[in-house]
């Protein structure tokens, strides 16, 4: 078992006999997904329905995230309140008539399902850019191949690489070249279609797989996506390569191959 | 419940650094058309840069807005307004033996107290008898709580009167029943008192 799996049922069971309505909250939580940011506000619509609460915040606090504030409903909770609590992390309530050993549960599975939704994010998410990373990418790759041997269904697969990021670290900084990857991450986002996956794969490479696409879609996404780095002002040199499935392979590993190979070509580099 | 897709938005927007909450209001559809940011830090204006890019990614139309946090706060208080207030959380009769047990919270904290002196007279007991059950000196005593007929219902007007030199304290407050009019009107009677009291806690 892992820490998080460990801390989970130490949670459930500590909960199943101190608050039996948390308790079943999270019981249905897991029993229709896994627990999240959805779960908070859950929660908070509980414990308000329970004391009859007109508001209600819990603050968290997450290593990477830091302090973190969440109020009833997805309200906003604006700077003066914020700035008012967030040095504790805990259940704030109004009218204060929560016993504190409720708010503490309350807090503690708000704080798990904010750690549990945060690994799942990181593990599938690029830190940088927060779009999906090499691992995601692996799967879905996979799973197009399947799709594409199995019923016919194409996508293309187009690789990229920026060109100079070296050269723009070194000269610029990383804090810039930070933000032109990340910028490049969002151009890559806004051009493709709803369905379609992009990945950061390496230090300065990048994968779109694009579905129901070939040939002239994926021409389409290029030229859309020349068109968005010109508009915003961006200086940013590429080189893709692509190759369509099932056309060109219906293996996920030779599909790179061709792809990676088409990049480095219009490179004019003798890929080894 | 909420979708990936939508925590994903949410928690793209939390991880910017530096953001502290992200609230939302919905338009009468269900979608977002508006976004709140609390930022901490000095970084606020590229911070709103990457969040529009992100809203406007998941929700093209809706609006953002960022407001600054300077800097922290200690706070050990768990009430959204008014720090240490006391407040009714419930009142309770007990017909078939006529006892009253009363709720109130202080700071998270709960003090129960009990009468065996009916809803309006045994209101107002139970309460004081709580308040004392948090450590609350309260140095009144009760010297009369009685309803009265309005052309708009049945307002319960509680007199305490202190055991130092000083005028009675009145308090009145009509509710569902005669209990917690009772209950409430002897916390309004202390009002400036308990504010007192609490805040030198």
């Amino acid at each position: 078992m892992t820490d998080l799996e460990i801390a989970t049922d130490a949670v459930i069971a500590s909960t199943a006999t101190t608050e039996p309505w948390l308790f079943q909250a999270m019981i249905e939580e897991l029993s229709t997904a896994e627990l999240g940011l959805g779960f908070i506000y859950t929660v908070l619509d509980l414990l308000a329905k329970r004391y009859d609460l007109t508001d209600a915040v819990v603050v968290l606090s997450h290593d990477a995230l830091a302090v973190q504030e969440f109020r009833l409903g997805g309200r906003a909770v604006g700077a003066d309140l914020a700035h008012r609590i967030a040095r504790e992390p805990g259940v704030y309530c109004e009218p204060d008539v929560v016993p504190l050993a409720e708010r503490e549960a309350v807090r503690t599975a708000c704080q798990l399902a904010l750690s549990m939704r945060m690994a799942r994010f990181t593990a599938s998410h690029d830190a940088l850019t927060t779009i999906a990373n090499r691992r995601t990418f692996d799967v879905a790759l996979a799973n197009s191949t399947v799709r594409a041997a199995r019923y016919g269904w194409p996508f293309t697969l187009v690789l990229i690489d920026l060109r100079g990021l070296k050269a723009i670290n070194d000269r610029s900084g990383h804090e810039y070249g930070d933000r032109l990857l990340r910028s490049f991450g969002f151009a890559l986002r806004v051009c493709v279609r709803q369905g379609d996956l992009v990945a950061r794969i390496g230090g300065d490479e990048f994968a779109v797989i694009l579905n129901n696409a070939e040939g002239n879609e994926a021409n389409a996404f290029i030229e859309r996506l020349r068109q968005h780095i010109v508009s915003e002002g961006e200086t940013i040199d590429f080189t893709m390569g692509t190759a369509s499935s099932p056309r060109d392979s219906t293996d996920p590993a030779e599909l790179s191959r061709i792809a990676d190979a088409r990049l480095y070509a219009k490179r004019g580099i003798i890929h080894r | 419940m909420m979708s990936p897709t939508e925590e994903d938005f949410e928690l793209e927007l939390r991880a910017l650094p530096g953001v502290v909450n992200v609230g939302f209001h919905y338009s009468e559809k269900g979608d977002v058309d508006a976004v709140s940011l609390v930022v901490q830090g000095p970084d606020a204006a590229s911070i709103r840069v990457v969040a529009k890019q992100i809203v406007s990614l998941y929700f093209p139309t809706a609006t953002i807005s960022i407001e600054e946090m300077k800097t922290l706060a200690h706070s050990s208080s768990t009430t959204l307004i008014s720090p240490n207030r006391v407040t009714l959380v419930r009142a309770d009769f007990n017909s078939h033996v006529g006892s009253c047990e009363v709720h109130i919270s202080l700071g998270g904290r709960i003090g129960v107290g009990h009468s065996k002196n009916g809803p309006l007279i045994g209101g107002a007991e139970a309460t004081l008898d709580a308040l004392r059950h948090l450590d609350i000196d309260v140095p009144f005593y009760l010297v009369s709580s009685i309803n009265i007929a309005t052309s708009r219902g049945w307002p319960v007007i509680v007199t305490l009167r202190p055991t130092f030199n000083d005028v009675d304290r009145l308090g009145i407050a009509q509710a569902d029943t005669e209990l917690l009019s009772s209950a409430k009107a002897t916390l309004n009677a202390l009002n400036r008192y308990l504010d007192r009291a609490t805040s030198e806690a």
